[in-house]
């Protein structure tokens, strides 16, 4: 089978991996660079559970091929989880009870994380529910999560 | 801000007056979701070893068919296919099944529906796996099928099994409805259909299998109940218990089909394909496979007659329920129980005839879904209320206050609600909140395209197993010598908090931080079996036993505390980790001391709690008795906006009360009321896996809906109500499983209310109430 080799950048460091044509992101990224923030909730773009920032834009790892990485930047939760801005994210997940299974957390808090920095000021309820809308959680039914991404977006903004 | 000497010593004393009382009804911070916010490697397929192979299954494409041959050469030799398994492989007994052994791992001399596993691919690769299942060759030879329980229930119609297609049929005989009926003014007649639901818990079922240098075996899996898993797995093998320990990874998601078979038979296929190929093995279904193969909510076809005086009270109420069962038992034999015992609602009717039926079909399976047979059941109860109310042009409310199980009232078998009954203060609470009694006026007088409406609901939820089983539970606490307190049981956790709370239990009753507890992964090797954990009863039942624990515990740090303190034990309090002389807490030391005080002097920190619940009495031929030791209770109020000329509809608030008894955790509790609601908002509106001929046509999350951040309704307001239970820990009763059952019944009575008539098939999509609005001539 015929690899390709790509390089990008993954979470702010080069990165080099040799895929396969119908490798998908999501598999790259959870088998060959041990990034297991990303899940995998139902492989054909449906839940959302597989978000990561390409570009800074959210992207469903799981219906983008692997080499179209090349050049790109990729960003998953591990490699946000120093980032000032997400540490209070993951503090409000956990002060709000927003994480229940918390199979979808680490794509909520993803977009949570990107809505918040390009919006001025706090979102929303709408706002919030509106930005997280890609991404499927079976267990908290959005409330706690919507709320404790606006309580984080005060304390983000001040 | 500083604290002076005298605050603080004032703070302990105080905090001690609250005894083990001390951390119950605070919201405490969970301590099992640090790792999840941080996404840390922690559910089973991140766990992969080196060498992990994984499985695919292949399905039957047929829903009932005599199995003439599986050819497995072709996928065999595929590229990086280690093995393909069938029913050849299993050494052991080819059962995968809970109550009654009905159902093989892999399809046997015929297959009864398309959720069928017939062969499982073992390869290097997952998408090799998936390829090669394609090549194994499966012949059929078709048999007659049966597709709808009521024709399943006719005598001359296609046998699922050898036997009759009647699974298990349930009676509660209360009175002479007979009679009641002939007492009656009014006879009001309805029927009610609900359909298949998927849990989508977002973690599919998975599990891995990894061989032991002793040719022992681990499986460490997405499930409820390890110590089942294990027992199934090693029936599977035929080899001992002992040879097979199971841990629960972290779970994503269960709801019920994680208590039912679909764990049996992913451990089971991991673990045959780890000893054929001496590698560990990942069965991790696709969506799809979840979606054809597990367990779903059972459809039901429900029928209600009710005798009723004119002035609202009901005199006698018979009611028949069939569910389809699909092609295999499962829980569901136990589902029945539930539902034809919660078959009335929560009213005192006198004169009671309720029968229930599970009856095999060549659907796929149907089993445990959150609610357990209370969403059909009580869908069916409050819809027939609103039905009554409005044959009698009464309120739909006053009929129900006329009627409600209170203090002091009986139930449909004849129980006496001596223990407590919230459903009063319940109805109260929701009916003010939302302005109920106004709303309905103003809503009674509406015109043109969009017009809203106000329904309500409410039920009673039969306290934890029951009739279902032995409700024990054991919890181990050990303490390590830096004073962390390692917290483990079998009962599991998958999202609801529960297991944290147990921690929260034990806190309060040491007196020490819930931060010094550490929560060990649930292991067949560690921890005692324990029942399943299924009912929503780690809390009421898991904390008396972890209650027990803390006790056993308690008894031996404070005796070591005494002769730290020069005091007897009788005199020594323990708060936030420091243990002083009661009214003196100058002098403390703290819990660290203890413990190595207790280490450097042989006395063990390690105890195991219990707790049996009191056998529920009841008539297995009549159902009278008390099927359960005590009662959750719950109201609901929807207010909808409906285009009477599209049939789409919103909900725009929703109210929920419940009877908890007492809430442990408060904000764990409001959690249970947020998403079962908005899951059982999903049942109302949108969700239903639509079987065609047997065979699933929507088992992907495309074209099966669940509820989005964007269908929620605007304002959901949750209101806790506390009537403490006589048999959970401080009085506390279930509630992760009851608020899904309520919004299918308040949704469709307010959307009766807005336009004249309710929709009685579930779920309510915008077709069918502009179908309803079209007949009625509106829009
Ligand atoms: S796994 Fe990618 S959208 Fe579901
Ligand atoms: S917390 Fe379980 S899916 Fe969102």
């Amino acid at each position: 089978m015929d690899r390709i080799r790509i390089s990008f950048r993954l979470n702010g460091v080069e990165r080099e991996a040799f895929v396969s044509p119908e490798e998908r992101l999501l598999d790259m990224l959870r088998d060959d660079m041990g990034m297991k923030s990303v899940k995998e909730g139902c492989g054909t773009g449906d839940c959302g559970t597989c978000t990561v920032l390409v570009n800074g834009k959210p992207v469903l790892s799981c219906i983008m091929p692997a080499f179209q990485a090349r050049g790109k930047e990729i960003t998953t939760l591990e490699g946000l989880n120093e980032d000032s801005a997400m540490k209070v994210i993951q503090d409000k997940f956990r002060e709000y009870h927003a994480a229940q299974c918390g199979f979808c957390t680490p794509a909520m808090e993803i977009v949570g994380y990107k809505l918040i920095k390009e919006s001025d000021g706090v979102p929303s309820k709408e706002e919030v529910k509106e930005g997280i809308s890609g991404v499927l959680c079976r267990c908290t039914g959005y409330y706690d999560i919507v709320d404790a991404l606006r309580s984080a977006a005060e304390v983000i903004k001040k | 801000m500083s604290v002076s000497v005298e605050e603080f010593i004032g703070e302990l004393q105080r905090k001690a007056e609250r005894g083990e009382l001390l951390y119950i009804g605070q919201s405490l911070r969970r301590i099992d979701d640090l790792e999840k916010v941080l996404g840390k490697p922690i559910y089973t397929n991140d766990l992969l070893p080196r060498e992990t192979l994984y499985a695919r299954l292949v399905l039957s494409k047929q829903p009932h068919a005599i199995l003439k041959g599986i050819g497995v050469a072709r996928a065999i030799s595929y590229p990086t296919v280690k093995a393909v398994l069938t029913y050849q492989d299993i050494p052991g007994e080819n059962i995968s099944s809970t109550i009654i052994p009905d159902r093989p791992l892999f399809a046997f001399e015929k297959v009864r529906s398309t959720g069928d596993i017939v062969a499982a691919v073992i390869a290097e690769n997952e998408r090799r796996a998936a390829e090669a299942t394609e090549l194994v060759d499966v012949q059929y030879e078709p048999l007659p099928a049966v597709f709808d329980p009521i024709e399943a229930m006719k005598p001359d119609a296609p046998k699922v099994h050898s036997e009759g297609n009647v699974i298990k049929h349930m009676k509660v005989r209360k009175g002479d409805v007979e009679k009641g009926f002939q007492d009656s003014d009014i006879i009001v007649e309805n029927t009610f259909r609900t359909q298949f639901q998927d849990a989508v818990p977002l973690e599919a079922e998975t599990a891995l299998a990894i061989p032991r240098d002793n040719g022992k075996l681990l499986i460490i899996g997405s499930m409820q109940t390890p110590h089942h898993v294990q027992a199934a797995v090693a029936r599977v093998l035929g080899r001992p218990l002992e040879d097979i320990e199971v841990i629960q990874a972290v779970t994503g998601g269960a709801f019920g089909p994680k208590s039912d078979e679909p764990p049996y038979d992913v451990s089971s296929i991991a673990a045959l394909g780890a000893i054929k190929t001496g590698r560990p093995v990942l069965m991790s279904m696709t969506r799809k496979e979840s979606m054809i193969a597990h367990t779903k909510r059972h459809p039901a076809i429900i029928h209600h007659k009710t005798g009723v005086k004119s002035n609202g009270r009901l005199v006698a109420s018979e009611v028949q329920i069939v569910l389809d069962g699909g092609a295999y038992a499962s829980l569901g034999v136990l589902v029945i129980v539930r539902a034809t015992f919660h078959a009335n609602g929560p009213y005192d009717i006198p004169n009671v005839k309720n029968d229930g039926y599970k009856v095999y079909t060549n659907n796929t399976y149907t089993g445990s879904f959150r609610g357990f047979g209370a969403p059909q059941a009580i869908f069916a109860a409050e819809a027939q209320m609103d039905e009554i109310a409005r044959k009698l042009n009464m309120d739909p409310l006053d009929l129900r206050l006329m009627n409600m199980l209170r203090p002091g009232s009986r139930t449909s078998t004849g129980q006496l609600m001596d223990d407590s009954c919230g459903l009063p203060e319940c109805v109260d609470a929701v009916v003010s909140a939302s302005n109920y009694r106004e709303k309905r006026r103003e809503y009674s007088q509406q015109s043109g395209k969009v017009r809203r409406g106000i329904g309500i609901a409410m039920l009673h939820h039969g306290n934890a197993l029951g009739p279902e089983g032995n409700d024990y539970a054991y919890v181990h606490l050990s303490v390590e010598k830096n004073g962390r307190v390692h917290l483990g049981t079998a009962l599991t956790e998958y999202g609801t908090g529960a297991v944290s709370g147990l921690a929260q239990i034990a806190a309060s009753v040491l007196g020490i931080p819930l931060d010094y507890f550490v929560l060990d992964r649930p292991d067949t090797l560690a921890h005692h079996e324990t029942g399943a954990t299924v009912a929503s009863r780690v809390t009421a039942i898991g904390g008396n036993a972890a209650r027990d624990a803390a006790m056993k515990l308690k008894e031996r740090a404070t005796a070591v505390a005494a002769r730290l303190l020069g005091v007897s034990p009788s005199d020594v309090r323990i708060v936030d980790g420091l243990a002083f002389v009661s009214g003196n807490p100058k002098r403390t030391v703290s819990w660290e001391e203890v413990v190595r005080a207790a280490y450097e002097s042989g006395v063990e920190l390690s105890v195991i709690g219990y707790y049996m619940a009191p056998q529920c009495v009841w008539d297995q031929e009549t159902g009278l008795g008390s099927p359960y030791n005590q009662y959750t209770f719950g109201a609901a109020v929807a207010e909808v906006e409906v285009d009477v000329e599209t049939g789409q509809y919103r909900v725009l608030n929703y109210y929920v009360a419940f009877d908890v008894g007492k809430a442990i955790n408060p904000k764990n509790v409001i959690g249970q009321l947020y998403g079962g609601s908005v899951q059982g908002i999903g049942y109302a509106m949108m969700e239903e896996l639509v079987h065609v001929n047997g065979k699933v046509v929507n088992p992907n999350l495309k074209d099966y809906y669940i509820p989005t951040s964007m269908d929620v309704p605007e304002r959901m307001v949750p209101i806790i109500v506390e009537k403490p239970g006589s048999m959970g820990v401080y009085g506390a009763k279930i509630i992760a499983e009851p608020p899904i059952v309520l919004p299918a019944p308040a949704i469709r009575n307010a959307i009766m209310n807005a336009i004249g008539d309710g929709v009685n098939d579930l779920p309510i999509t915008a077709e069918k109430v502009y179908r309803k609005a079209k007949e009625l001539g509106l829009g």
